[in-house]
Order: structure tokens, then sequence, then C-alpha cells
């Protein structure tokens, strides 16, 4: 028995390395030929990326202040349309057919990405930011609504028990237990899908949802990767500008709630 | 402050922020032959038969896992009994797992139950959710006089001073005021409390049964579980003894001396 658990390990590990093989070779990267070419591909854009062009610095702000539009309407729009879909998912709440038809509704809302949602609504209203955020929102519906329901799920049920034990209703029940009881993880998880949605946004041009996207696709269609660069690097800074605000309203409302419920636990 | 120099209201004055209660010893928890179990193969209680009554502060004692929280769960109708009957204030109880449940019961969990991140306020104020419509509860609009009720049973326990304060910020023995003061804007007849003083030191325990004992002088009946024994002979109109889930034991203390229930709970 001790023998047989090397033999088995090492056969798995002969094994994984047999399917990793063959899914290289069978995508392409184990072609020497492909794997130089495109290394010196890498080097030319490399090169034709510096030094960045600036004089579209203008353009690219503004196309970058649309992205964030479309990234906070959309964010906020899904953080409002999930918080009802997800007391209706949860069967702390509704009767379990209730509770597995919203689930159902939002895993499919969730299974679509972004980009996908934003096709859907371009189709539907035309090019512009308009679908870019109809996109977003929907996305972000399917995703906070899957974390809120499990959030609930996750309140402690005596909480809930000695709340419904005052005689409360259903909607007062969500209102004065569950939703401050997960006011913590909603509220964490709106500002990571805000940061996330920025990131996101920022390709939904290369469908016409509008934001940086349609420059982005813009230069690199017509070959101009120095202006490619200044909206990369503008989006970086942006990014980074984002992430900060967000750590930065995390610390300021969710570190001191966790640092009083410890220093009294 | 510390909670030895918080001063606590007599209990007539507690009370007067409480309604009127039902007049001397009417029965208002009859249970006859609950069975119940969470697997059918494995009963947490067997046949339990009890009445507590308006007045009277009835103690359930037992050991870990032999059924109190269960009967207590059962008295609420957060459970429903696979066999036997369970009546409160007169009335079957009528047992839901969504839907209300009766508001003149009120029940306070080992572990209070409160909302950490809502105020001592808003936590009283759930207590008279079943009096406001959930519209305006909902946006936090509740009556005029309902605040006052609330902030009157702060005071009266003490922590009146406290009320715009998280429960989290909250000490253990100002959270324990904060669920009573819950129960109590319930209007209830019946007060189940779950070991719910257990993990208080001795000081804090006492006062804390004593407000319960006020409660029960001013009508309200009460079913408190506990392990301590002590509490017990000093505070209880009668004692039950589970066992196993079964009634072992039913009687005044005093005609159950501390070790005899020491022995009857093993």
């Amino acid at each position: 028995m001790m023998k047989r658990e090397p033999r088995v390990k090492r056969a798995l590990i002969a094994a994984l390395l047999a399917v990793l093989l063959f899914c290289l070779w069978n995508v392409g990267l184990l072609d020497p030929t492909r794997l130089a070419n495109g290394a010196r591909n890498i080097a030319l854009f490399g090169r034709d990326l510096f030094p960045p062009d600036w004089g579209v610095l203008g353009t690219v702000a503004h196309a970058l202040l649309e992205t964030l539009q479309i990234a906070f309407a959309g964010t906020v729009l899904g953080f409002a349309i999930a918080l009802p879909l997800s007391l209706l998912a949860s069967h702390l709440l509704f009767p379990a057919p209730l509770a597995a038809a919203a689930k159902l509704a939002l895993a499919f809302i969730r299974t679509v990405p972004t980009l996908l949602w934003a096709i859907v609504f371009v189709v539907a209203f035309g090019l512009g930011p308009a679908a870019g955020t109809l996109g977003v929102a929907f996305y972000t519906t399917g995703y906070l609504g899957k974390i809120f329901y499990e959030a609930y799920e996750a309140v402690d049920a005596e909480v809930l028990e000695a709340v419904r034990s005052v005689g409360c209703s259903r909607v007062q029940l969500a209102r004065y237990a569950l939703l401050p009881e997960a006011a913590n993880i909603l509220l964490a998880q709106a500002l990571f899908m805000f940061e996330y949605n920025v990131r996101a946004s920022a390709i939904l041009g290369f469908v016409g949802a509008g934001g940086i996207g349609f420059y982005l696709l813009g230069y690199i269609q017509s070959l101009r990767y120095d202006r490619l660069m200044t909206a990369l690097l503008a989006t970086l800074a942006v990014v980074i500008l984002i992430d900060r605000l967000s750590a930065w309203v995390r610390s300021m409302v969710l570190v001191p709630v966790q640092k009083r419920r410890r220093a009294r636990a | 402050m510390p909670i030895k120099d918080i001063p606590i209201a007599e209990p007539v004055e507690l009370m007067s922020s409480v309604h009127e209660v039902g007049g001397a010893h009417t029965v208002a928890l009859e249970m006859s032959g609950v069975w119940f179990g969470y697997d059918s193969s494995h009963p947490v209680l067997k046949g339990v038969n009890l009445q507590a009554c308006s007045g009277e502060m009835l103690m359930v004692v037992g050991i870990s896992g032999g059924g109190k929280t269960t009967l207590m769960k059962l008295a609420k109708g957060l459970l429903t009994p696979q066999r036997g009957s369970v009546k409160v204030l007169n009335q079957p109880l009528e047992t839901t797992l969504t839907g209300k449940l009766n508001p003149h019961v009120a029940y306070i969990p080992q572990q209070l139950g409160l909302v950490r991140n809502l105020s001592a306020m808003d936590n009283v104020l759930t207590g008279g959710l079943a009096r406001v419509s959930a519209f305006r509860s909902c946006l936090g609009l509740f009556p005029h006089e309902l605040r006052e009720e609330a902030q009157a049973m702060l005071d009266s326990l003490g922590i009146g001073h406290k009320a715009q304060e998280k429960v989290y910020a909250l000490s253990g023995g100002e959270r324990q005021r904060v669920a009573i003061a819950r129960a109590l804007m319930q209007r209830p007849q019946l007060l189940l409390a779950d070991e719910f003083v257990s993990q208080l030191d001795p000081r804090r325990r006492g006062t804390l049964m004593e407000i319960m004992r006020g409660l029960a002088a001013m009508g309200l009946a009460l079913i408190v579980t506990t392990h301590n024994l002590e509490l017990v002979s000093r505070y209880a109109d009668r004692v039950l003894v589970l066992r196993a889930g079964e009634v072992v034991l039913n009687a005044a203390p005093r005609d159950a001396d501390i070790e005899a229930l020491s022995r009857e709970m093993e």
C-alpha cells in the first residue's frame, strides 16, 4: 500500500504532463517557426509603441470618462436590480420553487459575458454607451445577485430566528435582518464589481458599445501603436486610481467596523 | 460605564412600558405529549408535557443536547411537533416555516440574535415590527410613539444613552438588555429566554435575572432555560428537568434541592 501510493502519484503527474503537451501542440505553441515569428512581431510591436503620441490625450481622456460613466452607471443599475432579485432567490424568504426560478434567472444572466450582452444591446438600441451601460448592468446583476443570495444564506440562523420571532413579514425580515447582517459583504462586492466593470468597459467599444475600446480598436486597425500606447497608459492610470479609491472607501467603511467587532469579540 | 454602575429601573417602572398582560395564573403555554426529532430515528423530545402560567418563571434545566433549545423553538413556533400539541395563549400554535409568527410570544435565543450592524434603538424597534406596516418600516418611518416606547424601554433598562450605538460596539451585558428590550417591545404574554445569561459573570447574571423576576411579578409568563442550578434555586417558581428529551421532574425548586436536581440531570 505504501509503495503503491508514489507510483499512482507519478502516473498522475505523467498523465497531466501528457495532456498539457497535447494542448500546447494543438494550439500551436510547440511550433518553433511560429514561436520565432511571434517573438519577432512582438519586438516590432514593442518598438512601434514608443514614443507614445500624447497628441491624442484629449480624445483618450474624453473616451475614458465615457468608460467610467458606463462602469459606474452599469454597476449602480446592476446593484439595484440584483438586490431584489437576490432576495427573491433566497430560500430563507421565499418558497423553494420561486427561489429556484430566481436563481436560474440569475445563472442565465451571469453565463452571458458583458461583451455579449453589449452586442445584444447594440442590436436593440444602436451603437453607443447606452448599450454598453446596459451590458455592464446585466452582467453585474447576474454576478452580484449570486454573491448576494449566498451572503444571505451565510447570515447567522439565530439572528433570523430572533427577528422572525417578532412576527414580522418577509419584507421586514429582509430589511431588518438579512440586509443589515450582509451589508458589509454587499458593499465590498459592489466595490469589487465597480473595479471589474471599469476594466471590462474598456473593451466594450470593440463592439460599438462606447468608451475607450472604440479608440483602442481603431488605433490597432490603423497600426497607430504610438497612439495605442497613449490610450493604454491612460487606461492603466485610471484603473490604478479606481483601485486606490476603492481601497480607500473600504478602509473608511469596512475596516473600522471589523476592528471594532474584533475588539469586542 | 461598567455595568455595575448602570442604574436599573425598578420592575414596576420597567413594566410601565409594557402593556397589560393576562390575569394571574392564566395558562400561557401548554404542551401535551410533544415529540420532535431532527431526524426520525433520534427523537430529541419524547412526549413532553408542560404548562407555563402568567406571573410565573418556569426554569428548564438539563445537560447540553438535552432538548432545551428545541423545546423553546417549538414553543415559539419555529419548529413543528411531529406528535402532540402546543397551545399558546389558549390557541393551537400555527407553525409555518415562512409565515408570520405570533408577536405576543417573545424569544431570546442563546446568542441573543441581535443584528450587529444595527443600532441598539433599531434592534429594539424590530420588536415592534408587527405593529407597523411593511412599507413604513422598510423606509425606517416608525411612528413617534413607537420610538418613544423603545427609548423608554432602553432607559428603564439603564442603557438609554447607548440607543444610537451599533450593537457590535456594546458590551455583553448591554447586548443582553437590548435583547430584553426588543422582546418587551413585542408586548409579550409569554417570554422564552434560552440560556441567555449563561455567558455573563455572576453579578451581571443576577441583575438580569432580577429584571426577569420583575417581569414575572408583573404578570408575564417566563420560560428560561439554564445549566445553572443556583439560578434555579434563587429565581424559579417552578423547575422542569429534561433528561434525554424526557421530563424527569416538574416541581417547585423548594421541593427539589440543588443536589437532587443535579442528580436528576445526569
